[in-house]
């Protein structure tokens, strides 16, 4: 019976090619394994997010009168509201913290080389995606405090010159944030910013199997063979070890640590102390506070925020730079990847001062 | 007792014990999930109206009032008694109306009727319309989800 709707499926669709594959596939195994589980660590945190998300858009409201009371809704009255909440709000955190330690560890064994670029460009769009996704969500609850971060995030492009005033004005919907701002980013959180990233994804995740796994440099350098074992079922049940290790830590901190719900902004109101953003925001929210108010002839924040895009293009466009051919060594590139996870650190850490 | 045969294999054995651990896992999961996405729904005990809302009303009347999410009527008999319905159709759930012309509750949907008393007399509908107990204290009219009968 089994046997007979997989053939029937596998005529029509054609199954077979990929389940092959699957199970020809290889994970080297090698003392930088490790990792390879941050991958599928961030799908796991993403599969949360949409299985969370699912269930909050039911009761969300995203308009200005009803916004901050649906979320007091959902966490107070709705059968488990306040888990369901709290898990998407921090499952998108753990999400952040294992795309940057994903790319962080790409970056450092310089598996972006060719012929790996495109993997690597289409993983730096994914994550902005990411940070556009958390941007986007923290003003959903319209509180105060997203409120006033929304304030100033959406003003930083206004410091770019030229463009900047309309950027401004394309997130916010207008010339201020307002009800429009909110029902603009509940479009883009719920709609937009899904599509593309499934569309990247699927790019991301082919350009991975077409090109193999990388090897790290000290492995790929030896003659011996690399050891490997089998994708599946070997690699796919160690990593659900993993998940659910993950899953646990999730599930026990979100029911610790809710996150808050403060009342609902007042768009005339001034605004509160010690506004943050996200805390992967942290280290860019410090960048442009400790720009002097003029440098030379242009003001500090455009000189940061200018900064800021050169490093993010710089960045994007990393392979082409360092086009030595994998396998090499490459100290700067290395060297510059501690910089700047000890930056970030510091403005972080600093920015909670 | 030692069986000569063993029941089931070692594999199978620890297949059902993974899998069973897999299913208690993922229904450790599921079941919040489905707790979530039915919202609590309590029918109120009681509402209480003003009376000065309903007073001049003409008898043979009725006026709408919230029962909760559904659609109350209050109705103003001839002999100048009040009663309360919950205005909801007994065979799809659609809201009905008085024709006060033909002393009826209608039900436009599939063609339902029901007498003044809201005793279902034609069309569809299975049962009488809904009726609350309604207490007549001082300035308020207070509507609870008893029926006359359970309430006396």
């Amino acid at each position: 019976m089994k046997k007979g709707i997989q053939a029937w499926l596998d005529e029509r669709f054609g199954l077979s090619g990929i389940t092959d594959f699957m199970t020809k596939k290889s994970v080297p195994l090698h003392k930088h394994t490790v990792w390879y589980y941050t991958g599928s660590a961030i799908l796991l945190f993403f599969a949360i997010q949409i299985v969370t998300g699912f269930m909050l858009v039911l009761y969300y409201k995203p308009t200005l009168e009803m916004a901050n009371e649906s979320v007091g809704r959902i966490m107070t009255e709705i059968p488990l509201g306040w888990i369901i909440r709290s898990v998407h709000s921090w499952s998108a955190s753990f999400m952040i913290v294992f795309v940057f330690v994903h790319l962080l560890s790409i970056w450092i064994a310089k598996s972006y080389r060719s012929p790996r670029e495109l993997t690597w460009m289409s993983g730096v769009l994914l994550l902005f995606i990411s940070l556009f996704f958390g941007f986007t969500g923290y003003l959903l609850p319209w509180d105060d405090l997203s409120f006033s971060a929304t304030k100033v995030g959406t003003d930083i492009p206004r410091a770019i010159p030229v463009v900047g005033a309309w950027v401004t004005n394309l997130l916010r919907g207008g010339e201020d944030v307002t009800g429009d701002t909110l029902t603009r980013f509940f479009g883009i959180h719920v709609c937009m910013l899904p599509v593309f990233i499934f569309i990247l994804l699927a790019i991301h995740i082919y350009l991975v199997q077409k090109l193999g796994m990388s090897l790290p440099l000290d492995v790929e350098g030896k003659q011996e063979k690399v050891k490997e074992i089998p994708f599946w079922p070997n690699f796919v049940f160690r990593e659900m070890i993993v998940w659910f290790l993950l899953v646990g830590i999730l599930f026990s901190i979100a029911i610790f640590f809710p996150p808050s719900l403060e009342k609902a902004a007042d768009v005339m109101a001034p605004a509160p102390e010690g506004i943050k953003p996200e805390w992967y925001f942290l280290f860019l929210f410090q960048t442009l506070k400790i720009f002097p108010a003029h440098v030379l002839f242009v003001s500090g924040e455009t000189l940061a925020v200018l900064l800021m895009v050169l490093a993010i293009v710089l960045f994007f466009f990393l392979p082409f730079f360092d086009t030595k051919p994998a396998g090499t060594k490459g100290k700067v590139i290395t060297i510059l990847a501690y910089v700047f996870i000890l930056y970030a650190l510091v403005m972080s850490v600093w920015s909670l001062l | 007792m030692k069986l000569r045969y063993s029941l089931f294999t070692r594999r199978q054995f620890l297949s059902g014990l993974i899998g069973g651990w897999v299913g208690a896992f993922l229904a450790s999961l599921v079941y919040p999930i489905v707790k979530f996405i039915f919202p609590p729904y309590k029918e109120p005990d009681e509402v209480i109206l003003p009376l000065a809302d309903y007073q001049d009303m003409p008898p043979n009347s009725v006026k709408n009032f919230a029962w909760g999410s559904k659609l109350g009527l209050m109705k103003k008999n001839d002999n100048g008694i009040y009663i309360a319905f919950v205005g909801v159709c007994t065979h799809l759930d659609c809201n009905v109306s008085y024709i006060n012309e033909q002393r009826k509750f209608f039900c436009a949907c599939h063609d339902g009727w029901y007498d003044e008393n809201g005793i279902n007399i034609g069309g569809p509908p299975p049962a009488p319309l809904r009726r609350l107990t309604l207490v007549i204290a001082g300035e308020e009219m207070i509507v609870k989800k008893e029926s006359p009968e359970e309430a006396s």
